[in-house]
């Protein structure tokens, strides 16, 4: 068997976890009974990939049967590595009449247009999302299996999620998607995270969603805690508000897991203590990052804790908001990638 | 009193029971006793009292003495801190026995099978203990120690040399002179120990020193307070060398915990650090003296620029690391220099929160 289909089926088999291993050779389909129960039968990973190799031999697997099985894993298992979402944006007129056969045939000849050698295999996923693996090459080389590129539309909606494109790549995926979905432009949504799910789930705003109310609030809170009568009758109501608030900023219930949120202030110094540095007339320049394993609900809790005032500022309820994770704030009006206008306290 | 052989000396914690031939009564209690007989000898009662220092010169860019192979071994490594009680008997010049007698140990306590097993190496270790000299800023200050550990790698060839492992030093840079005087003749005042390696190895060394000169450790964390003047001294050198950005990094106790890093540019840094600063009142050519309020009050205009942005007080969560270009320094208690220009400020103010941890 050749070095590079060799290479790939080690790769695969680093990355696919034993448990998850029989179940996604199941889906695959391309091992006769008798192979797939060899499989399940043998416990240390190398014996497996050593299994692996000799079967695709037998059967005289391709490589693109191999990138078939890495798909299927991919699909099943979103939430690892890097996602970057872009979003798309001035749809033409039939824009909405772009249909899966369509999208498919057009994304495929444009790219192959654009870039000579790449190998392309789109799948359709059950919740509407549409899977594509690119493989790139060049007039010099054949496309390289092991760095493939994972993109994920939603038809009918802008959005695009992406894994790891070079700069070189960006411009021709770019071109290839606004072409096929009839768009104008493929631009940096300001969002990444690990999870696929999150990250989708804040953009399309698929997650419990709380709406300002006048009345007393229906929630309650979640953790119960043994106080002193006297503190929780006085702090009922103010508590009961700034959970709300914080509610209404970032969703009820479970929230998207983000990792971290970056802003990078371009401000003028704010503090009215100190006059000489807000006559000061260049911006005091600091980037902020807030990291947690689960951002959103780390920042709910300031608010509902009280840590964070509330009403919640626009600059934290933007993440929910925009959907979008990396801010640039400026003093005034939008700053080159972010539409955010500082108020004035 | 004659130093016997053996080199482990313990001093007996009831005293009375033993006779020592010195002359003097009082040198026959040990320094850890002492805590007990505080009051009868009279040592430092105002010690305890004391605080951080207030006010402090501004750091300098030193012209410092030390030889560079010696400051390369102290510079961009990060160091574990710890504080140490006043050694007794520990003499600058013999050195070399205490290379001899710390490998020794090391074996000793390997071959008893006490000391947990330093990951990847061999058995054999060669100690070395050297002065580092240059670096004291006061008369009363002690030289410097610094202690390596030499080891060959698990799977080295015969011929192999053997690699540095473990390193450590003791010093104190300009220490309280009334302290330090009045310390009795016998100890030797070394209160900063910092560590780099396994730290099965450290306990080892910290084992031998608490056996051969009565002292004790004990972990010494940089308080928030201490943090924030580093934060303060080290944008003052902004104006000399560039110090990039000043970063620190908070986190908030909430469930999930949310770390927040916020890094300011040096120059942005620099211009808020001189806007809260009072006017010169030194003489000519001196420099002015750097105030806690001015330190305070730098921290606080930070904190309110984050505020009136997030709606978030810092206060509410704990400053864990402090960072620049000249080094980073976090609450746990490890430190980092990265430059050694202004490395023997903050050493003084290390030194400082050293000395407040004395037991007495």
């Amino acid at each position: 068997m050749d070095e590079s289909k060799k290479r790939l089926v080690q790769r695969l088999m680093r990355k696919i976890p034993t448990k998850m291993l029989k179940t996604t050779l199941e889906k695959w389909g391309r091992l006769t009974g008798e192979q797939q129960r060899a499989m399940d039968s043998i416990q240390s990973k190398w014996a497996l990939t050593e299994n692996l190799l000799a079967i695709c031999e037998e059967n005289e697997l391709a490589v693109k049967h191999l990138t078939e099985l890495e798909m299927i894993y991919m699909i099943d298992n979103p939430d690892q590595g890097m996602w970057y979402a872009f979003q798309l944006t001035d749809p033409g007129d039939d824009a909405q009449s772009v249909d899966l056969t369509q999208f498919k045939e057009q994304f495929k000849s444009h790219l192959r247009e654009l870039v000579r050698e790449v190998s392309i295999k789109i799948k359709k996923h059950t919740d509407e999302a549409v899977w594509i693996r690119i493989a790139w090459g060049d007039a010099s080389s054949h496309p390289d299996h092991l760095k493939p590129t994972y993109v994920v539309h939603y038809l009918q909606t802008p959005y695009v999620f992406v894994t790891r494109l070079t700069s070189k790549q960006k411009p021709m995926l770019s071109q290839a998607m606004v072409l096929s979905t009839r768009y104008q432009y493929f631009k940096d949504a300001n969002l990444s995270g690990r999870n696929l799910t999150a990250i989708r789930d804040l953009l399309m705003r698929k997650y419990q969603q709380v709406f300002p109310t006048k009345y007393p609030s229906p929630l309650t809170e979640r953790k119960q805690t043994v106080t002193n009568p006297h503190v929780e009758r006085e702090q009922a109501k103010p508590a009961a508000n700034r959970l709300q608030m914080a509610c209404e900023a970032f969703g009820g219930g479970t929230l998207p897991q983000l990792q971290s949120a970056v802003y990078k202030l371009e401000t003028k110094f704010r503090d009215h203590t100190n006059t000489l540095m807000t006559e000061r007339e260049e911006p005091f320049r600091c980037v902020v990052k807030f990291s947690s394993t689960n951002l959103l609900e780390s920042l709910k809790n300031c608010a509902s804790s009280g840590i964070a005032s509330t009403p919640v500022t626009p600059l934290l309820s933007s993440i929910p908001l925009k959907g979008k994770n990396y801010f640039v704030i400026t003093d005034n009006g939008p700053g080159p990638s972010s539409q955010m206008r500082q108020t004035q306290n | 009193m004659e130093r016997h052989q053996n080199s482990v000396m313990r001093t007996p914690l009831n005293s009375v029971a033993v006779q020592r031939r010195s002359k003097n009564k009082s040198y026959r209690l040990s320094y850890r006793n002492r805590i007990g007989a505080a009051s009868r000898l009279g040592l430092t009662p105002g010690l305890t009292a004391r605080r951080l220092n207030t006010s402090r010169k501004a750091p300098k860019s030193n012209k410092i003495t030390v030889t560079t192979e010696q400051l390369t071994l102290l510079v961009k490594t990060e160091w574990k801190l710890s504080y140490v009680t006043p050694l007794y008997r520990f003499r600058h010049t013999q050195l070399k026995i205490y290379s001899r007698q710390l490998s020794a140990f090391i074996a000793a306590e390997k071959q008893q099978g006490l000391a947990v097993d330093v990951e990847g190496t061999q058995n054999t270790f060669r100690v070395s203990f050297s002065l580092v000299l240059g670096m004291t800023e006061s008369v009363d200050d002690a030289v410097t120690v610094h202690i390596q550990i030499h080891s060959k790698p698990l799977f080295a060839k015969q011929d192999e040399p053997q690699k540095p492992v473990w390193s450590g030093w003791l010093t104190c840079i300009n220490g309280n002179p009334e302290y330090l005087r009045s310390l009795p003749k016998d100890f030797i005042c070394l209160p900063l120990f910092c560590s780099s390696g396994a730290g099965g190895l450290t306990s080892l060394v910290k084992s031998w020193f608490q056996q051969s000169f009565d002292c004790c450790f004990g972990p010494l964390e940089i308080s928030h307070t201490s943090l924030q003047w580093l934060m303060a001294l080290w944008t003052n050198c902004q104006s000399e060398s560039s110090i990039r950005q000043l970063k620190m990094i908070w986190t908030l106790p909430v469930e999930p915990q949310l770390q927040v890093t916020y890094t300011v540019d040096a120059e942005d840094a620099w211009e808020l650090w001189s806007s809260v600063r009072k006017k010169n009142t030194a003489g000519e050519g001196e420099e002015n003296s750097i105030d806690i309020e001015e330190v305070m009050s730098f921290m606080q205009g930070l904190k309110a620029h984050f505020f009136r942005h997030f709606r978030l007080d810092l206060s509410a969560g704990s400053l864990n690391e402090v960072s620049t270009a000249l080094g980073s320094a976090k609450h746990s208690g490890m430190i980092k220099f990265s430059n050694s220009k202004y490395m023997i400020t903050t050493l003084m103010l290390l030194t400082e929160c050293a000395l407040l941890k004395m037991p007495i």
